[in-house]
């Protein structure tokens, strides 16, 4: 037998499936196996169309016939008067084309309203499946969609239920095609199997045997490189040794690396700033509070952007977080000044305040120092996420952190995320989610970045997060990775709502992408948020958000406390 | 007989379900919104629009997906596969042995439709069909990223695909049954069809072998107008002078819808007497537009001595199997299903 025996070891992963909890996956399938319970923790509404949303439309059913006369609608315009369609397609922004019926809505409202014939009759859509219906004359008569059409055919299955949201999950397989390649992912598979069953003996032995195996693998490269961190990793966890401890300034030259080496965080600062910058307009005095300062490398662009707005620049707070430093420097206050002379340079008026905190979650609101008159941008870079963990029986910090950001009312939340699902508590999902994500990740540095010693030192600073991921627990584990869908329903129960990027955002984050001369990467939209991808494979996604307005009844009436929302 | 300056009312409604209606409606008007008059394509907004899925590793409704990506190429393929009946292996992707060793699972290379300009191999509609295929018709499927007009003009896609024929052919994991082979046909809707002729006629020059093509309402045409392009023009979904944009993004510069890419058993096409070409599976929609062409095609197929089996639905629109919401979505299964699974 090879390094593995598949019976024994479905045999024993089907045990421990069974006996660990569910695992909170945002995959769904027909019949839940045991090891992915299906629970949805985001339920769409429950009359979307679930033919569409196999199209990748939401759509209610009950809508349907609205939206389908808004088509018909902008149609006719169209073909009345092409003139329109280069506006359509060139000046308007268009957002969340998921959402259909505001898509076409917001298409109809950019056409003069002499386009269109006035409102009339409905256009009769009739249901070729319901005479009746047609015979009344007008009105669809409602049939939810994704009830099954009365078919003769009784015998084919066909998946009938909603698309769900699939969990991100795949892999660039070049590399595995090497049998040694094989061989090394399967016995990864079975070591983090024994994990998660608690057999650190079977474990152990397996760490070696691999250890063996990369001997005759390439770890220059591909899956070897790949699989040695996480060999290693497991090897560290084995011994209780986690992630290496670090300082805050090889953090930060790793972190410098990386950025240059690879799109991911100029993607993030890129499309955060493009963001911020229309959320700023016609704010006269605007905050910046930035999760994690480093270098301040995001904030030049802004600055200039800023600069060259057409009614002139605003006062400009940047609020900069970040750890301690050491040995009496403020290494805080050295970006800022380095912030403030570009900024007097481009003649924008400019103030920096350095938060020192070892932790997000140390940071108090009153330490911002927020004025009520100001427009204020909270910018989170792969932040958020490290708010999810704690030592029970505390709870995660970020129940706390949520709440006191929107207590400050932002204009607008920037979040930038790893698109992964790394903090499921399943030892194994978690290990093999990991496992895809960074071979995809590895394999778009080994195409796109040649250059040294960016590309050594970016490998370093993703080989901390795969050993965090896999070597860690409770509040050690920081790397707590998690997908758009999750960080949705988070921040909407959280009281955010989202704010959405629109296709000149879209189309500015491309052009930024062709400055990586290596195909591979493209941005996607997913509902109002952007995606950098490597082949297709979503790796990190940028989102906006704002505190949706909450509503107080008042003897007096209604109380709205969001000041640009004319609902009363 | 309408000529080409009236404009046919809009049937399409009525003989569509709704969430179709709905759908294909929004297709037809994006694009609209991408295609310039000077032949430049609004690639940007295209993508934006595009609604797209990531591949699955785990299974989803019994199929679970990854992408492939030839290093030197960069051209990507999908594949779809049944999801192992062993809930431990789900997420594992095995590719250290074949299909099975006792049965054939037919391997369905699938090019996408779009015109040669729009979708990918990850467009969720095709992703979906995909899938469907899998369970449906207990097959493998491989979704062919094709390079796409105007950016890249014939043969680019062709190309594409007979390199992804050849791929296919040499993966042991894909192959099956008792003589160990990759078993492979064929299949695309609209330019996907197109191409599916074109590959298969390289791979029978080649002397490789490919067991069936499905074309799904191909794409084809010529100069002359055909009375079914002048009767549907603009009736369900489809307009006549938005095919010819198409084809000038497609076609060589300045060559017309003669040129052989377009019109195969045209003035300027090939015979393909005596060459061991597949059986063809030909679905013509019977409210398409194009459908002389593609009953022309038929003809010319059974002309040159090759097997071909028509499935005209009268009443079908295009885009007809994007929502199992309608009569023709599952004959059309039941006959891909005989077509694949007849051989063995």
């Amino acid at each position: 037998m090879g390094p593995f025996d598949p019976s024994s070891a479905a045999a024993a992963a089907a045990a421990a499936a069974a006996a660990s909890s569910s695992s909170s996956s945002s995959c769904s399938g027909g019949s839940a196996p045991k090891r992915h319970h299906h629970h949805h923790h985001h339920h769409p509404p429950p009359d979307l169309d679930g033919l569409l949303a196999g199209a990748g439309y939401k759509v209610r059913s009950s809508e349907l016939h609205h939206v389908a006369q808004r088509l018909e609608r902008l149609e006719t315009a169209l073909v009345n008067s092409a003139a329109h369609i280069p506006h359509l397609a060139s000046d308007a922004v268009h957002y969340n084309p998921s959402d259909l019926a505001s898509w076409v809505d917001s298409m109809l409202s950019e056409l003069p309203s002499s386009s269109f014939s006035s409102p009339c009759l409905p256009s009769g859509f009739p249901d070729p499946y319901s005479p009746a219906a047609a015979a009344l004359g007008g009105g669809w008569v409602d049939h939810p969609s994704c009830s099954p059409h009365p078919q003769p055919h009784q015998n084919v299955v066909v998946p009938q239920q909603p698309q769900p949201q699939q969990q991100q999950q795949l892999t660039v397989v070049t590399a595995l095609e090497e049998d040694s390649g094989i061989q090394l992912v399967h016995a990864l598979m079975t070591c983090a199997e024994s994990v998660q069953r608690g057999d650190a003996s079977l474990a152990g032995s397996l760490v070696e045997e691999m250890r063996a195996l990369l001997t005759r693998v390439d770890t220059s490269r591909g899956i070897g490189k790949v699989a040695g961190y996480f060999i290693d990793a497991l090897g560290r966890r084995m011994l209780g040794l986690g992630s290496a401890p670090a300082s805050a300034f090889e953090n930060e030259v790793l972190y410098h690396h990386f950025y240059e080496a690879c799109p991911y965080l100029k993607f993030a600062h890129f499309t955060a700033n493009q963001a911020i910058l229309e959320a700023f307009d016609g704010h006269d005095c605007v905050h910046v509070i930035d999760f994690n300062l480093m270098h301040g490398l995001q904030w030049p662009a802004l600055i200039q952007a800023l600069a060259l707005r057409p009614r002139g620049p605003p006062l400009l707070r940047l609020t900069g977080i970040g750890p301690p430093s050491p040995d009496g420097r403020d290494a805080l206050r050295e970006i800022g000044l380095r912030l403030a002379e570009l900024a007097r340079s481009v003649n924008v008026r400019f103030a920096f305040r350095g938060v020192a905190a070892s932790r997000l979650e140390d940071v108090k609101p009153w330490m911002l120092q927020v004025s009520p008159k100001e427009a204020v941008a909270v910018n989170s870079i792969m932040q958020l996420h490290r708010l999810l963990g704690s030592d029970p029986p505390r709870d995660p910090p970020i129940g706390s952190v949520l709440p006191w950001i929107r207590s400050l009312n932002p204009k607008i939340m920037t979040v930038a995320e790893q698109e992964a699902n790394h903090n499921r508590p399943g030892f194994l999902d978690r290990f093999t989610e990991a496992l895809y994500y960074y071979s995809t990740l590895f394999d778009s540095l080994e195409a796109a970045c040649p250059v040294q010693p960016d590309k050594a030192l970016a490998e370093m600073y993703l080989q901390r997060e795969i050993c965090n991921i896999v070597g860690c627990e409770g509040a050690a584990r920081v790397e707590r990775h998690e997908p758009l869908d999750r960080w949705r329903a988070r921040l909407g129960r959280a009281g955010f709502r989202p704010l959405h990027l629109g296709s000149n955002a879209f189309k500015q984050a491309s052009m930024l992408l062709t400055l990586f001369s290596t195909e591979g990467y493209s941005v996607e939209e997913n509902e109002g948020c952007l995606t950098l991808c490597w082949h297709s494979r979503p790796l990190i996604a940028a989102s906006a958000w704002q505190a949706a307005p909450t509503v107080v009844n008042s003897p007096a009436g209604v109380i709205n406390h969001d000041d640009n929302n004319n609902q009363l | 007989m309408a000529g080409s300056d009236e404009v046919n009312v809009n049937e399409s409604k009525s003989v569509v379900p709704l969430n179709t209606y709905v759908l294909i409606s929004n297709f037809k008007l994006a694009y609209n919104l991408l295609r310039r008059p000077d032949g430049t394509f609004n690639r940007e907004l295209d993508d934006f629009l595009d609604r797209k899925v990531p591949a699955n590793a785990i299974p989803v409704n019994g199929v679970f997906s990854f992408d492939h990506v030839d290093r030197t190429t960069g051209l990507l393929n999908r594949v779809y596969l049944a999801a192992p009946e062993n809930e431990a292996r789900w997420g594992i992707i095995d590719l250290d042995k074949p299909l099975s060793t006792t049965e054939v699972v037919p391997v369905i290379i699938f090019f996408h439709g779009g015109s040669f300009t729009h979708s990918t191999a990850s467009t969720a509609i095709y992703d979906t069909l995909c899938r469907r295929f899998v369970n449906i018709c207990k097959v493998a499927v491989v979704s062919v990223n094709y390079r796409r007009s105007p950016e890249y003009r014939y043969p680019c896609a062709y190309d594409d695909g007979w390199a992804a024929l050849k791929w296919v052919k040499s993966r042991p994991w894909l192959q099956s049954g008792k003589d160990s082979k990759v078993y492979v046909y064929l299949a695309g809707d609209s330019s996907g069809g197109n191409i599916v002729h074109h590959v298969a006629v390289q791979a029978a020059d080649a002397g490789v072998e490919v067991l069936g093509n499905i074309l799904l309402h191909a794409l084809f045409g010529g100069q002359k107008r055909t009375e079914s392009e002048m009767r549907l023009d603009g009736k369900y979904f489809v307009r006549v002078p938005d095919r010819d944009w198409y084809w000038r993004a497609f076609l060589p510069e300045g060559e017309d819808r003669d040129h052989p890419a377009c019109n195969p058993f045209g003035p300027r096409g090939r015979s393909l007497e005596g060459l061991k070409f597949p059986k063809s599976l030909v679905v013509v929609a019977g409210l398409d537009l194009l459908q002389d062409w593609q009953l022309a095609y038929a003809e010319g197929l059974a002309k040159y001595g090759h097997e071909v089996k028509l499935l005209h639905l009268k009443e079908a629109t295009i885009g007809f199997y994007f929502l199992p919401n309608n009569d023709h979505f599952y004959r059309l299964m039941e006959e891909i299903n005989e077509f694949v699974h007849s051989n063995c």
